[in-house]
């Protein structure tokens, strides 16, 4: 479902050349649920812009869906983006000055759905996360938790083939963390893909499948709960 | 792909940069229009068609201090020593000057003065036989002074008995068209129209009757007199420069000065008119230039305040050209409502001005041509900032600002 084979990100300035990334590869099969740790600076964040389409490579291959990214034209990304994936910020990024429904409501814009269907989603979109009665709320009356919940219900409303997740509980306490953990776990269930970017090894051990980046690579590739089997065996 | 619903409820809920710009372009659109239909009534006014061939004609006065000589006869030896140049084609002396700005006015009537009737304000000049070729203007009904109708005097109580008229001033006092032939008065003097003259301009064109002028073949020379020339096309120039020595070779015991072209008589008149109009499309100049740079400056700021926005919008999907579209969609609707604010404000300070300062009704094609212009201006104003706005990337969305 989503492949990258051999993907190298350079950014470049006068003075230093860096390397984002290098020689990544990584395949990804349907309905997994994958959480993404290493330190900080390691390109985390590079790798989920990439899979999000939303900077490009440097060399490599990358397909979704069978579809070679490296190919596509702006116009096309932005396309891809829309249809097939759904994202989830650490700081939200509702817009401010939008109503939950609204802002809901942006990337079906986009797609140009039809009004009644995009108020169908929306609303169903909005009761899976449990704020519906609150749809006319501007994001800023809401605590950081629910916004965040209304950040997956805009990711899941365009009924995507990913959630690609940005530290999605980084600036949420324990209890809402846990909260927006168990959303994505329902969701995971219900059949999306979901990539998740975190630094919390807490929230990486309930991710089935977790990798690992340094300086750019995977470092670690671990079926988590394999992992946890063989550690219990060890310890017994 | 309408967003205008959610454009609009946004514009709702953070309004006041939104407010302060339509209120600029309100203010822009009422004082833009006003001031270019006011800019354009002066270009007609300077334009306008006066019926003097303004370049081939200049004056210039003589003022006689010598008291061996009998004016009215000297008068006669310099009107012939100019006509007979080859570059003059006709010149007379004129009790007044068109263009100028000053003269002799009175009001000429269908009856005799004390008797009340209607009586039109007119603007004369006291000019010999010579008149209309001297001023070039086009006789189109009846006939020329003959020279036994010239009335050259010393003595005030004797009056001339026929005139030569604009054809405004014939249509005024004769609405029906049958004013050839008739007598009119000017003060108690019954004046025989023998002649109409096409169109005629009086010394005032900012006169309520700038049209209404009369010749009256009657010459009492007095020691300051003005003399009007004629000349071939391009030859003007030359015969100013030589009038003064050929006039001072006729008589030299007085002075020639005030050698002005009628051009130039007339830009002195309307000097003013020249330096309000120039103030006038400066001011609008910049008020149009601020205002564009209000828009310009607002949406940048939007866009500097948005940028994460902006990303996250390309993020879940906006094209670039989507980006661009909200921009324009934006602008498009504030300066909506500011340009519905702005024809409101021109109609009334078009009133304004008309009842404080005479100045014409405004018509609705000005305040239609500003509001296209400013609508349009403003789009030029927000591309180039939503350009750039629709170049954000979208990875900005997952980095923290």
């Amino acid at each position: 479902m989503l492949k990258m084979n051999n993907i190298s990100k350079l950014y470049q300035t006068e003075m230093v050349q860096t390397h984002a990334l290098r020689d990544f590869n990584l395949h990804v099969d349907e309905g997994e649920f994958i959480a993404v740790t290493g330190p900080s600076g390691s390109g985390k964040t590079t790798f989920l812009n990439i899979a999000g389409m939303l900077e490009p490579f440097s060399s490599g291959e990358y397909l979704l869906d069978g579809i070679d990214v490296g190919k596509l034209n702006d116009n096309q990304r932005a396309d891809c983006r829309n249809q097939k994936i759904g994202f989830i910020f650490q700081g939200f990024n509702l817009i401010p000055d939008l109503n939950l429904y609204e802002n809901i409501e942006v990337p079906l814009r986009y797609r140009g759905i039809k009004a009644s269907e995009r108020k169908r989603r929306i609303e169903q979109c909005l009761e899976q996360v449990g704020l519906a009665s609150r749809a006319k709320h501007l994001p800023q009356q809401l605590s950081g938790g629910q916004q965040q919940r209304v950040a997956i219900a805009r990711a899941l409303a365009g009924e995507p083939r990913f959630l690609l997740a940005d530290e999605p509980t980084g600036n949420l306490d324990s209890l809402m963390a846990r909260q927006v953990m168990e959303l994505l776990e329902q969701i995971n269930r219900d059949g999306a893909t979901i990539i998740m970017v975190t630094h919390d090894p807490e929230l990486a051990r309930r991710a089935p499948r977790n990798i690992q980046v340094v300086d750019g690579q995977l470092a670690d590739f671990t079926l988590y709960q394999g992992a946890q089997n063989l550690k219990n065996v060890a310890g017994a | 792909m309408l967003e205008i619903k959610p454009i609009f409820h946004a514009l709702c809920r953070s309004k006041v940069g939104a407010i302060l710009l339509l209120i600029q372009i309100a203010i822009t659109t009422a004082i833009v229009s006003n001031a270019a239909f006011i800019i354009q009534d002066r270009v007609a006014f300077l334009n306008q068609d006066t019926g003097y061939p303004e370049h081939d004609i200049f004056k210039f006065n003589v003022m006689t201090f010598g008291q061996d000589v009998d004016i009215n006869q000297q008068i006669e030896l310099d009107e012939t020593m100019l006509r007979s140049l080859p570059e003059v084609i006709d010149a007379a002396m004129s009790s007044s000057i068109p263009l100028s700005g000053g003269g002799s006015a009175s009001d000429f009537s269908l009856k005799p003065a004390p008797q009340e009737g209607l009586s039109v304000r007119t603007a004369y000049f006291f000019i010999d036989d010579h008149g209309i070729n001297t001023y070039g203007v086009n006789l189109v009904m009846g006939r020329n002074f003959s020279e036994d109708e010239v009335l050259v005097t010393n003595n005030v109580d004797k009056r001339p008995s026929v005139t030569i008229v604009s054809q405004t001033l014939l249509n005024e006092l004769f609405p029906k068209g049958n004013g050839l032939g008739q007598t009119i008065y000017f003060g108690e003097t019954p004046l025989k129209v023998i002649g109409v003259v096409e169109k005629m301009m009086s010394p005032w064109l900012k006169d309520s009757r700038p049209d209404n002028l009369a010749f009256i073949p009657y010459i009492n020379a007095k020691s300051l007199a003005q003399f009007v020339v004629r000349t071939k096309p391009d030859q003007r120039d030359a015969v100013m420069k030589e009038v003064e020595n050929l006039m001072l070779k006729n008589y030299s015991k007085r002075v020639i000065n005030n050698i002005k072209g009628l051009d130039e008589l007339k830009n002195q008149y309307v000097a003013a008119d020249k330096l309000m109009m120039r103030m006038l499309i400066v001011l609008i100049t910049i008020l149009v230039l601020v205002t564009a740079l209000g828009i310009f400056g607002l949406t940048l700021f939007n866009i500097s305040k948005r940028t994460k926005q902006i990303g996250t919008r390309r993020a879940l999907g906006a094209r670039k050209s989507a980006i661009i579209y909200y921009f324009l969609v934006e602008n498009a609707m504030i300066c909506g409502v500011g340009l519905i604010l702005g024809c409101i404000a021109a109609l009334l300070l078009g009133q304004l001005l008309m009842q404080h300062f005479s100045i014409a009704a405004l018509p609705p094609s000005y305040i239609a041509g500003t509001a296209i212009m400013v609508f349009v201006m403003s789009l030029l104003a927000v591309f180039g900032p939503a350009k750039r706005a629709a170049n954000i990337s979208p990875s900005i969305a997952t980095r923290t600002i």
